[in-house]
C-alpha cells in the first residue's frame, strides 16, 4: 500500500502539466527573477569552491540578469538555526535565498517545514539529472527529497595515500586493518561526530553486517545496539590498536587527517569527494604520487544539493540560480579537476552530443584508480545510535 | 529631574544601553525555550562528561595560576618596560598562535623535523604524543604562552600610570631601605597592589581558559575534548535534540566557572592572614623571582619570533612532508585570496575603530557622571560577557535584532560589535579610572580649574596608559568578532574574521595562516602604539 507521501508524489506526477504551460511558467520565473539578488549560503571552506561560485554568480548576472551573492559559512547547521529563527520570528523576507545542503540538515528543515517548494522536478535541466542511475539524487539519506532540493553533485567515500608510500591500496576495511597492522600508528579515522568519521562507522557496520538490510530500517531496541557493538568487538577494538596514538586520540576532522597526510604524519586520508585528492594534487598540497580508490564492494555515497527557504525572498531568481547549476555546462566546469572536481548529478546519455563533449574527464594525478559501486546511506537513525555507542566505548582515550 | 541629573543621565545612558541592556535584552530572547529539562539530563548523561570537566578543571585553572606566576616574575624584573614586547605577543589571535605553536611541537613539526635532519634522520614523524595529549598540557602550554603577555600587559599598563608610579617608587624605596632586594621589595609591596586592581583581567584570563574552544580545537585533545568543545560542537549542530543539550551545557559551563570564581574569593579570604605573615616575613633579596623573570623573559622573543616565522612560511607553503625543513613549493595563492577580502578588511578596521572608541567615551562619560557603587550595573554584565561562549549571546542578540528588523543591517553588525568591546573596555578601565586618586582633583580646584580642564588637562594624560591599553584591547576583540557577524550581519557584511573562520573550516592551512597573518597586523600596529603612546617612566631602581 502507498504511504500518504508516496501518493502524494505519484499524483502529482500523473497530473503534470503539458509542456508548453511549463515553458511559460518558467518565462514568468525567468521575468521575475531579473533585478532579484539571491543570497546564496553556502560552505565556504574551500578556495576552489568559492572561486567556482564566484564564477557562476558572474555567468547569471550577465545572462539572466540578477545578483548572486555568496555568503560564506563554516556549517550548514548555522542556517538551519537561522531559518528556524527567522520563521519563528514571522519573518517573511528572510536572509537565505538559497542553501547548499543534504542529510541531517535537509531533513531538520524537510519536517520543520521550512522549505519552498516543491520546484527542483520542474527546473528545465531536471530533466538530464541521472535519476535512475544515481538514486540517492531523489533520496537523500533516509529522507525522500520530493522536488524540495536540487541535486548539484555526487559524494562517495574515498581513500586517498601516496602511492610511493602505499603501493598496494587496501579494497576494504579487512585490509586497511591489516594495512594498519603492518605500519603502526600511520591510519586513523576522524573522530565522530564529524561527519567523515560517522560515516566510516557506517562504512564499517554495513561491511561487517550480515544483514545489512537492517541498516536501511530505524535502528530501535537492543538489536540494533547488539549489532553496533558487534561490530566494535569484531572490528574496531582490533584495529584501533594499530591506530594513530593506539586508537585512544583521533584527528579532530576530515581537514585535520588531510593534513596530516600531506605532512607525512599518517598515511591514509578519507574524503567525501572523489576528487578532491586530485584536486589537491593541483593545488600543490598532494603530492603529484597521491592515489585514491575505493572499496571493491563498494563505500557509502550520496548526493548534495541546493534548496529555497520557504521564506525565501528572492525564490524565482533562486530557482533560475539553481537551474544553472544544473545546466551541462555548469556541471562540466565543476567536475573539472582544475576548478573543482565534484562529480556530476547528469546522465551523460541524456544530453545532446555538444552537452556531452563539456565533459573531458581525463584521469588526472591523483583520480580514482580503483572505483567501487556506491552504498546507500544508511537510515538516519543509525547515526545518534552509533554516535552514541562509540562515544561511550572509545570517546574516553 | 534637576539638569544636572539629567545630564548625568544622559552620560551614562549610552554605557547602560550598550552593555546591561542588550546583553539582557539579548538573553532574555535567548531564554525563551532555552535549555529544557532533557536538556540537562542528556548533558551530564554525555559519554564525556565526566573526563571532558577533569581536562576542563585542570587546563583552566593550571594555565591560570601558571600565567598569572610568570607575568608576575616578568614584571618584577622591574627595569625593563615590558609593554611593547607583551602588546606585540598580544595581537596574535588565539587561533593563529595556537596554529604556529602546534606545527612547532607536533610529531612532524618544525622541532621534529630539526632533529631528524640533523641527527636521527627519522624517515617519518616520531611517536610523540606532543599535541592532543591526553592530559592537555600541549594545551595549557598554549594558554599559559598567550594569557601571559595579556597579564603583563595589564600589570604594565597599572605600573605605568602616573599616579601609581609615584606611589609604587616611594612605597619600593621604603622597602629596600629596610634591607629588601628589588624582587622581595617588589613581591610584598607592589604585587599586592596589582593583583588588587587587576581582579577583572584575572576573571578574564580564567574564564577564557575554562571555555575556550578554537585552542582546544586546534591542539587539545579529542578523547575526551574539553566541555568547551562538546558544548560547541553540540549548539552548532542541525538536530534540535542536540542543540538542547549544548544549550544546557553552556548553563552548566557558566555556573562551573562562577562556582570556581566563588571558591577562589573564599579561598583568598581564609588565606588572607597567611599571606599578610608571608608579606611581613623578614626581609630576603628575593632574587629567585627575579631569576624566574628572567628565564620567563628570554625564550619569549624568541618563541614569538619562531611562531611568526612559522605563519609566514605557512602562508607560503604548497606541499611541506616531513622532514622537510622548508616546504616544497612556494605560492601566493593564499595571499592572492587574502587580497580578494579586501572590502572585508576595511569593514572590520572601521569597525575596530569606531567601537573601541565609542565604548572608550561611554565608559569614561560613566565613570565621570556616575558614582562607583553603580559601576556594578556594568561589571556584572561585563563579567557575564564572559562566561558565556559568543555563539550563546550571538544567537539572542540575533534573535533580538529580528524583532527589532536590525538583523542584516550595518546597524546591527555594529552593535552586535559593539556588546563584547564595551565589555572588555569597560572591565579593564574600572580599576585605574576608579582608584585615581581624588587629591588631584581637590588640587586642581584649589587652582581654580574647571572641572573638564581639569580631565583634559590632569586627569586623563595622567591615565593615558590605561586609556590607550584598553583601546587597544578593544580593538584586537573587535578585530576577532566572528559569531556576530555571522549571525547579525546575516551575510549581507562580510568581515576578516569571518573570512578567516569559513576558510580555515576547510583546513587549507596556508590560508588559514595568511588570515592569521592578517588578523594580527592591525591590532599589533595599535598595541604598539599604545604601548608607546602610555610608556611611563616607572623605574623602581
Amino acid at each position: 500500500m502507498l504511504s500518504r507521501r508516496q501518493f502524494l508524489a505519484v499524483s502529482s506526477a500523473l497530473i503534470a502539466f503539458p509542456q508548453a504551460a511549463r515553458a511559460a511558467d518558467w518565462d514568468a520565473t525567468l521575468a521575475a527573477a531579473k533585478g532579484q539578488t539571491v543570497y546564496f549560503n553556502a560552505w565556504a571552506g574551500s578556495d576552489t569552491i568559492n572561486a567556482y561560485i564566484q564564477w557562476a554568480a558572474g555567468e547569471v548576472k550577465s545572462r539572466f540578469g540578477f545578483a548572486v551573492e555568496h555568503v560564506k559559512i563554516t556549517d550548514t547547521a548555522e542556517v538551519v538555526k537561522r531559518v528556524r529563527d527567522e520563521v519563528a520570528a514571522g519573518k517573511q523576507d528572510g536572509s537565505v535565498d538559497l542553501v547548499w545542503i543534504n542529510g541531517e540538515n535537509f531533513r531538520a528543515m524537510k519536517e520543520g517545514q521550512l522549505l519552498f517548494g516543491p520546484f527542483a522536478e520542474s527546473l528545465p535541466n531536471a530533466a538530464y539529472v541521472d535519476v535512475e542511475g544515481k538514486p540517492t539524487t531523489r533520496q537523500d539519506f533516509s529522507e525522500r527529497v520530493e522536488g524540495l532540493e536540487s541535486p548539484w553533485g555526487m559524494a562517495q567515500l574515498t581513500f586517498f595515500a601516496d602511492g610511493a608510500k602505499v603501493t598496494t591500496p587496501p579494497l576494504s576495511l579487512t585490509e586497511l586493518a591489516a594495512f594498519a597492522k603492518a605500519h603502526p600508528g600511520r591510519v586513523s579515522y576522524p573522530a565522530p561526530p564529524d561527519f567523515h568519521g560517522t560515516t566510516f562507522l557506517k562504512q564499517a557496520l554495513h561491511d561487517f553486517t550480515a544483514d545489512p538490510g537492517a541498516l536501511y530500517q530505524p535502528a530501535e531496541g537492543p538489536a540494533a545496539e547488539k549489532l553496533a557493538a558487534d561490530m566494535f568487538a569484531g572490528f574496531l577494538d582490533g584495529f584501533h590498536a594499530s591506530c594513530w596514538r593506539g586508537g585512544k586520540q583521533f584527528p579532530k576532522s576530515q581537514a585535520d587527517l588531510t593534513q596530516m597526510v600531506a605532512d607525512g604524519e599518517i598515511d591514509i586520508g578519507i574524503t567525501f569527494n572523489p576528487n578532491e585528492p586530485a584536486n589537491l594534487v593541483a593545488a600543490g598540497r598532494l603530492p603529484a604520487t597521491a592515489v585514491a580508490w575505493q572499496f571493491a564492494k563498494g563505500t557509502i555515497g550520496n548526493t548534495h544539493f541546493v534548496a529555497i527557504p520557504a521564506n525565501a525572498r528572492a525564490k524565482a531568481a533562486a530557482q533560475v540560480f539553481a537551474d544553472f547549476l544544473l545546466s551541462p555546462e555548469a556541471q562540466a566546469r565543476k567536475a573539472d579537476i582544475k576548478i573543482w572536481g565534484d562529480p556530476t548529478v547528469l546522465a551523460l546519455g541524456k544530453l545532446h552530443a555538444d552537452a556531452q563533449k563539456l565533459f573531458t574527464a581525463t584521469a588526472a594525478p591523483g583520480s580514482v584508480s580503483a572505483a567501487g559501486p556506491a552504498v546507500l546511506e544508511p537510515h538516519a537513525s543509525w547515526v545518534p545510535l552509533i554516535e552514541k555507542a562509540w562515544l561511550a566505548r572509545y570517546g574516553n582515550g | 529631574m534637576g539638569p544636572v541629573q539629567g545630564s548625568r543621565f544622559l552620560a551614562a545612558l549610552p554605557a547602560l544601553l550598550l552593555l546591561p541592556g542588550l546583553l539582557a535584552a539579548s538573553l532574555l530572547l535567548l531564554l525563551s525555550g532555552f535549555a529544557t529539562a532533557s536538556g540537562f539530563a542528556d548533558f551530564f548523561a554525555h559519554p564525556q562528561f565526566w573526563g571532558a570537566l577533569g581536562l576542563t578543571l585542570f587546563t583552566g585553572l593550571a594555565s591560570t595560576a601558571l600565567s598569572l606566576v610568570l607575568a608576575l616574575a616578568a614584571v618584577s624584573d622591574t627595569g625593563r618596560n615590558l609593554a611593547r614586547l607583551a602588546g606585540a605577543s598580544l595581537a596574535i589571535p588565539h587561533l593563529s598562535f595556537a596554529l604556529a605553536f602546534g606545527f612547532l611541537i607536533m610529531p612532524s613539526g618544525e622541532l621534529a623535523r630539526i632533529i631528524a635532519v640533523l641527527f636521527t634522520g627519522w624517515p617519518q614523524p616520531p611517536d610523540w604524543v606532543t599535541t592532543q595529549d591526553p592530559h592537555g598540557l600541549a594545551l595549557t602550554a598554549a594558554l599559559v604562552l598567550k594569557e601571559t603577555p595579556f597579564l603583563i600587559w595589564i600589570f604594565t599598563s597599572l605600573m605605568n600610570r602616573e599616579d601609581l608610579q609615584t606611589q609604587f617608587s616611594g612605597q619600593m624605596r621604603v622597602a629596600r631601605s629596610l634591607g629588601h632586594g628589588p624582587a622581595s621589595a617588589f613581591l610584598r609591596v607592589v604585587m599586592p597592589q596589582l593583583l588588587a586592581r587587576s581582579l577583572w583581567p584575572l576573571v578574564a584570563v580564567l574564564t577564557y581558559g575554562l571555555t575556550v574552544v578554537d585552542m582546544a580545537l586546534v591542539i587539545g585533545p579529542s578523547s575526551p575534548p574539553t566541555l568547551a568543545s562538546i558544548i560547541w560542537r553540540d549548539i552548532n549542530d542541525g538536530e534540535l535534540v542536540t542543540n538542547a543539550r549544548g544549550d544546557a551545557g553552556v548553563l552548566v559551563l557558566a555556573g562551573l566557572v562562577a562556582a570556581i570564581l566563588l571558591l577562589l574569593v573564599m579561598l583568598f579570604l581564609v588565606s588572607t592572614p597567611l599571606l599578610r605573615r608571608l608579606l611581613a616575613a623578614s626581609p630576603r633579596r628575593g632574587a629567585g623571582l627575579q631569576r624566574l623573570g628572567h628565564f620567563v623573559l628570554a625564550p619569549w622573543p624568541l618563541l614569538y619570533g619562531a611562531a611568526g616565522v612559522t605563519l609566514a612560511l605557512q602562508s607560503l607553503a604548497g606541499l611541506w612532508p616531513f622532514p622537510h625543513l622548508l616546504p616544497d613549493h612556494l605560492s601566493l595563492t593564499a595571499w592572492r585570496t587574502l587580497m580578494g577580502s579586501g572590502s572585508a578588511i576595511v569593514t572590520s578596521l572601521v569597525l575596530a575603530f569606531s567601537t573601541a572608541g565609542l565604548a572608550l567615551v561611554c565608559a569614561v562619560a560613566w565613570f565621570e557622571s556616575q558614582p562607583k557603587p553603580r559601576d556594578r550595573l556594568l561589571l556584572w554584565p561585563a563579567t557575564l560577557m564572559l562566561c558565556l561562549p559568543s555563539l550563546v549571546i550571538a544567537l539572542g542578540q540575533y534573535r533580538l535584532f529580528l524583532q527589532l528588523d536590525l538583523a542584516g543591517t550595518a546597524v546591527g553588525l555594529f552593535l552586535a560589535h559593539m556588546l563584547p568591546v564595551m565589555a572588555y573596555v569597560f572591565g579593564l578601565l574600572v580599576q585605574p579610572y576608579r582608584s585615581y586618586d581624588r587629591r588631584w582633583q581637590a588640587s586642581a580646584a584649589g587652582l581654580g580649574a574647571e572641572r573638564f580642564r581639569f580631565l583634559r588637562q590632569v586627569k586623563w594624560p595622567m591615565l593615558k596608559a590605561p586609556l590607550a591599553s584598553a583601546f587597544a584591547v578593544g580593538f584586537a576583540v573587535s578585530m576577532a568578532q566572528y559569531a556576530p557577524a555571522q549571525l547579525a550581519a546575516a551575510g549581507r557584511f562580510t568581515t576578516l574574521p569571518l573570512d578567516a573562520v569559513t576558510l580555515s573550516s576547510g583546513g587549507n592551512r596556508a590560508l588559514t595562516a595568511a588570515y592569521g597573518i592578517a588578523l594580527a597586523a592591525a591590532p599589533l600596529v595599535i598595541f604598539l602604539l599604545a604601548g608607546r603612546w602610555g610608556q611611563g617612566r616607572w623605574r623602581a631602581r
